[in-house]
């Protein structure tokens, strides 16, 4: 019995190695350099995770085409990741079975937490495009490397949106400015109201109300009328979508009127929020970089657009697959000058890494912070909505394409 | 009372007109078949749907389209009593619980594969006018959906009182065997109640649209609350479904400006204490009543 049992392991194992070496050798021969890719293919998040994967595929197809890295083709495996339960085993599955030497993903904050930890533990450098939660880079990882901005930089330039560019223009000091934060109170909310009072402490300018409430409230009224007696000069509202068109319809119904309000991405990126308000010309918001930029400041946007349309045969539809195409190709540039796959160098590569604003298809710099692997260059931009219904950007001044409108249209002047 | 404070209780009472027009319905239906339909958010999601589509494609106004809405939903809860309630009737409680969550599970993800998980609004010329006194404001579309709901709890009382069908729902609600032997057709009375309960919601669909939006899970931002309105106006009551949803609005905008981050605790801690000292509700039809599909 035991002797069989053995003899089966001993057999077992051969039929494995052979396996292994079969499977392994072509790859080998094979010039190309395979790495996995953690996206949400299928599930709720589909839809903007699939728009992610394809700017990161955007990336290696353009890099192979040039070349690829060290002079090989580079090839992504994919594993598809609905759900924080997927994250952790595909990344464990792609590092442990697949033998990845380098991870690439997420989109999802919820998904990057987990899949990034998986990759830490097994001493394999994650690259993360698109997941803003702060946390993620704030664990002490040495191989995860974040690439685009984090969550607090939303409410940072939200707060310096209105004392650059509003305040002036009010013919106010910062100081004087009464600034309204409002927000739902889950972790999204939250978060960018935590760094929006942070900035506006550092900035000075009085906080006259803070506000919390819950996205899925059917009534926005008892919120909007303590801001109107507050009397703020501008308001920084972080909400979903439903919330979004709840306190815009309820603050034009009790005519609650700022000099300057700012979105956070969000429910105020979104065209259906436009649509269901009409006229949302001055509307300010905070978001990733959009299409509507300065391109001397973005040179290698118009590219990706041709690129993507003549990929996929239609426009972009969000920044997502902006975001991860510049994410991708820094993480190519990190491995041409790593030379191997080697944790330790790929690290040292990334930190070496030193490209001003202003050079890169988002505008964002790279420069990774060595204590957190963030990019320090990489922060959200203003933007004002348009009477068509557009996002352009007017913040930093370098980047922007229009003026900011202050004080914004009233209400009434809205007409309806 | 400083003017926010007014300014607070309008709001209060204009969103209970809110919930008020969604819990008649359920109250109806409770009332009468003595099933909770956990399928009536449901309901509202198709007929605000409907009222979307109808304004999308061919303008029509919602509150014009609300009487088509009536109608349909009408065949749609009649349809639903008879094809999936009526068969359970003699089944345990839990079956027909179980039933009625299913149905509202299926109708989300059926709208969700149909419409896609978008936020659709109509956009009215009258959706953000408001009567202004003094510096006071009062939404019309808000106020349009207060009046329906109160239009809706009178018509509905009233037929329930003086004709002869609603006195034979009546009769049926109150004693199911008795009623049948006096030859009541109860399946037909069914299909009638649960009929009128839906129809309920699709007026309340084409009076919301120009205040809210849709998308596919619409009907659970309501139906929660409208589960506490019924159970403090009192199960099976039109008139405490009115007064239950106002108290509700009251409680929920006092609250929201006052105490915001307890906003839902205030409203289900009134829940729990209606249940634990009144559990029959504030016009409740007495004890043994909110007893589920008693035979």
């Amino acid at each position: 019995m035991r002797i069989r049992s053995v003899s089966c392991l001993a057999i077992c194992a051969m039929v494995l190695s052979l396996g292994f070496a079969v499977i392994g050798s072509p790859a080998e021969a094979a010039e190309t350099v395979k790495i996995g890719a953690v996206y949400p293919l299928s599930g709720n998040l589909a839809r903007l995770g699939e728009e992610s994967y394809r700017g990161a595929e955007l990336a290696r197809i353009e890099r192979n085409a040039q070349g690829g890295v060290w002079g090989k083709q580079v090839e992504y495996v994919v594993a598809d990741a609905p759900d924080t339960n997927a994250a952790r085993s595909e990344a464990e599955r792609l590092i442990t079975r697949s033998n990845m030497k380098l991870l690439l993903g997420t989109y999802s904050s919820s998904l990057a937490y987990v899949a990034t930890e998986v990759a830490e533990r097994n001493r394999v450098p994650f690259f993360e495009f698109g997941a803003i939660s702060d946390p993620i880079t704030e664990r002490g990882f040495k191989y995860t490397f974040r690439t685009c901005a984090p969550a607090s930089g939303f409410g940072t330039i939200a707060v310096r949106v209105i004392a650059e560019l509003a305040a002036p223009k009010m013919g106010m000091a910062p100081k004087d400015i009464k600034l309204a934060i409002v927000y739902e109170d889950s972790l999204y909310g939250t978060t960018c109201a935590k760094y929006a009072k942070a900035e506006a402490e550092k900035v000075g300018m009085p906080v006259v109300a803070d506000e919390p409430y819950s996205a899925k409230t059917n009534d926005l009224s008892p919120v909007i009328l303590k801001l109107k007696a507050a009397n703020p000069d501008a308001v920084i509202h972080t909400a979903y979508i439903a919330d979004a068109i709840l306190f815009s319809r309820q603050a034009k119904e009790l005519n609650f009127d700022v000099k300057a309000y700012v979105g956070q991405g969000g429910g105020h990126s979104m065209l259906d929020w436009a649509k269901a308000i009409g006229d949302v010309s001055g509307f300010l918001n905070v978001d990733f970089p959009q299409f509507k930029i300065n391109k001397a400041y973005t040179p290698g946007l118009d590219e990706f657009i041709k690129l993507y349309e003549d990929t996929y045969k239609e426009p972009p539809h969000s920044g997502h697959s902006l975001v991860n195409y510049f994410g991708a190709k820094v993480m190519f540039d990190a491995m041409e000058k790593a030379g191997s796959l080697d944790a330790d160098k790929i690290r040292e590569a990334a930190l070496s890494l030193d490209v001003p604003e202003g050079q890169t298809c988002t505008g964002w710099g790279v420069k990774f912070d060595p204590k957190t692997g963030q990019n320090v260059r990489a922060l959200p931009y203003g933007l004002m909505w348009t009477k068509d219904q557009e996002q352009v950007t007017i913040y930093p001044s370098e980047a922007a394409v229009a003026e900011i409108i202050v004080p914004m249209p009233t209400w009434r002047e809205r007409g309806q | 009372m400083s003017y926010t404070f007014i300014q607070v209780l309008i709001s209060g009472v204009l969103l209970g007109g809110i919930y008020a027009l969604i819990s008649i319905g359920l109250t109806l239906i409770f009332g009468v078949i003595k099933v909770i339909n956990f399928a009536h958010g449901e309901f509202l999601m198709l007929a605000m749907y409907f009222a979307y589509w109808m304004w999308h494609y061919w303008g029509v106004d919602p509150y014009a389209s609300a009487i088509v809405l009536a109608a349909l939903l009408f065949l749609i809860g009649a349809a639903t009593q008879r094809g999936i309630i009526q068969p359970l009737l003699k089944s345990p409680a839990s079956m027909q619980i179980f039933a009625t969550v299913g149905l509202s599970i299926t109708l989300q993800n059926v709208a969700l594969f149909l419409w896609k998980a978008d936020y659709r609004t109509i956009q009215t010329a009258y959706q953000a006018s408001k009567i202004t006194i003094g510096e006071l404001a009062i939404g019309y579309p808000r106020l349009v959906a207060f009046a329906g709901a109160t239009a809706m709890t009178i018509v509905i009382f009233w037929f329930l009182k003086n004709t002869f069908t609603g006195r034979a729902i009546r009769a049926i609600a109150q004693d199911r065997m008795a009623a049948m032997l006096m030859g009541i057709n109860q399946k037909k009375m069914y299909m009638l109640a649960f009929g009128l309960g839906s129809a309920c919601v699709g007026v309340a669909g084409g009076l919301l649209m120009p205040i809210y939006y849709v998308f596919p899970t619409v009907g659970t931002y309501f139906s929660l609350t409208a589960f506490v309105v019924v159970v403090l106006g009192g199960m099976g009551d039109i008139r405490g479904a009115w007064i239950g949803g106002i108290i509700i609005g009251l409680v929920e905008a006092i609250s929201g400006f006052y105490v915001p981050a307890l906003k839902e605790a205030v409203y289900f801690a009134i829940f729990i204490l209606i249940l634990l000292f009144r559990p029959s509700g504030i016009l409740g039809l007495g004890r043994g009543f909110e007893e589920v599909a008693q035979e």
